[in-house]
Formats: structure tokens, sequence, C-alpha cells
């Protein structure tokens, strides 16, 4: 368990007040302007700044793989992801240290001037979805029923993988395909390409052997391709 | 009764100190969901501290708010300059 710097300050502000309302609870002095102050900053300023340093800390920890994890439903995923012997393109990209511990929301998150606030709402999906439905089947059951609520956007794999680099463009399949790669028509996280980025959860779907899985190791790093 | 007058009596016949006790009360819970999720960054804790907690939290920093209003009205201003007496006319 790691606790900021930030959530220390938190807890501060959380204690001090504590200590200030069950002072009050206790000894209910007469509400005079010097009490009326005291309470002020217990009951507003100081829990107003356990609330925002909790809103900070809360969405940078919904960045996290613990955070995506701490659904049941997401432990085959996120084992996959961090299995240092796997070649699904979870696990691939999880390895680098541009993704490591934030790999789901580093792939998963939309881009762009509303990326961060769509992505929470999308989080917000996922939620509902839980509660209503897959929190109450083990991962035997719900892995058949998850699927990506939207097909995965090549824009996420472009975001590193720009498509104009020499090196990517040397392969035929890649040049073949280009516009179709840019406009989505045909998925980098397919059977045909880079397969599944959780194979293991697309068991009645073709996936690429490990020949195929190995011919897509070798991605010296995003900024030749 | 209309809304407005239902307002008005509540503020008139409220106790301040039973409000306060429920601002500590909810105050206290909030803070309890609120550093939660400072050492369990769970899925339940992070939402519970930014939805629940900061919800009642919010109740009681209103209910203060609600103790302050039915202090001020029951206040009696008076001006902090005393007005100066009209100075006599020139001849």
């Amino acid at each position: 368990m790691h606790v900021s710097p930030l959530s220390w300050i938190a807890l501060t502000c959380a204690i001090v007040a504590a200590v200030i309302m069950i002072y009050y609870l206790i000894y209910r002095p007469p509400l005079n302007g010097r009490v009326k102050l005291l309470m002020m900053v217990a009951v507003g300023v100081l829990p107003i700044m356990t609330a925002m340093i909790g809103n900070l800390e809360g969405l940078q920890a919904t960045e996290h793989q613990a955070f995506c994890g701490s659904c049941h439903t997401m432990d085959m995923h996120i084992a996959d992801a961090n299995d240092p012997d796997s070649l699904s393109l979870s696990a691939i990209h999880s390895r680098t240290i541009k993704f490591g511990d934030k790999s789901c929301y580093v792939c998963h998150k939309d881009y762009g001037m509303f990326g961060y606030a769509m992505t929470k709402l999308g989080g917000m999906g996922h939620v509902y979805m839980f509660l209503s439905e897959y929190a109450w089947y083990d991962m035997e059951e719900a892995l058949p029923k998850i699927h990506i609520a939207r097909p995965f956007k090549n824009d996420n794999c472009m975001q590193c993988h720009s498509t104009t680099g020499r090196l990517w463009n040397d392969v035929a399949d890649h040049n073949g395909l280009l516009e179709d790669l840019r406009t989505g028509t045909t998925s980098c996280a397919s059977a045909g390409c880079h397969g599944y980025a959780h194979p293991f959860s697309k068991p009645d779907e073709e996936t690429p052997s490990d020949a195929e899985a190995h011919s897509a190791l070798p991605a010296p790093s995003p900024e030749g391709t | 009764m209309n809304p407005r007058a239902k307002v008005e009596r509540f503020l008139d016949n409220a106790s301040r100190s039973r409000l306060m006790v429920y601002a500590c009360v909810l105050g206290l819970i909030g803070l309890v969901l609120m550093s939660w999720s400072l050492f369990d960054q769970g899925w339940i804790p992070v939402m519970m501290a930014m939805s629940v907690g900061q919800g009642i939290g919010t109740l009681s920093f209103a209910l203060f708010l609600v103790i302050v209003i039915i202090d001020l009205r029951k206040a009696e201003f008076r001006p902090s300059i005393t007005p100066t007496p009209p100075k006599p006319e020139d001849d």
C-alpha cells in the first residue's frame, strides 16, 4: 500500500476536523462567534481540503491496474498483462515503462480534448454493468460474456505507432493496409494481424498462433514505428 | 402553507445546537468515507469517497450554513458609523 504525501496532508486535515467535531459532540460549547469560527474550519475548510485531495488521489488511482483489477471479473486480464511469459498484446505493452502499472488506462482511455471526461463516463458505465450483472458471476461465467463496449480504436495504437515510420512501413502488411489501418476498417488487434489484446478471453474465436505472436514481438521502439 | 413559509418557520424554530450535532455526525461519517479511499484504492472506496462521502460532507456543511443563516436572521444590525448631526446652516 503506497500512501502519497498529499494523502497524509488530507488525512491530517481529516483527523484535525474529526477531533474538533468530537470535542463539540462531547462538550457542546455554546455557539458563540469563536466556536462557530472553529466549527466552520472543522465542518467546512478541512473536509473540503480532504475532499479535494481525495478527488485528486482518487482520479489518479483510477489510472492504475490495481483499480481496474479490483473487480474480480478483471482478475484474468490483470494476471495475463503481468505474466512475464505471456505474448499477448496487453502483456507485451505492460512490460514497457510507458505503460507499466497504467497499461489498462493507457490503452483504453479516450484521447482528445474531452478524452479524460469521456473515459471516466465510460468507467461509470462499467461500474453500472458490474453492479447490475457481472458482480454476481464467477470468472468462468463472466469471461464469455465480457466484451469491449465499442470496437478498440486503432487511434489508440497510433498514439505511439504513428504509421509514418520507416520500420513500420517496411512491413508489407502495414503498407498494403495503410488506409484501412488509419481509418480503423482493419483492427491492429485482430486475429489476422497482431492478435487480440486479451486472447484468453476469446476462447471461441480464432487466435494467432504462438509463431504469429512471436513475429509481432520485434517492436523496437514506438518512435521508430 | 407554502414552501417559503415552511422554510421560514423551520428557521425560526430550529435548534442551532441540534443542527450542529447533526452536522458533526454527518461530517464524521463523510470524513471516514473520504479517508478510506486514501489507503484502499479499489473501486468501492474510491467511488464511495467521491460520491457518498462527499455528498454527506456537503450536507454537513449545508447544515452549518443553515445555522449561520439562522443567526443572521436573528441578528440586530446596527450601523457601525453613527450618523453625524446635521450642521447648522451657514448664515
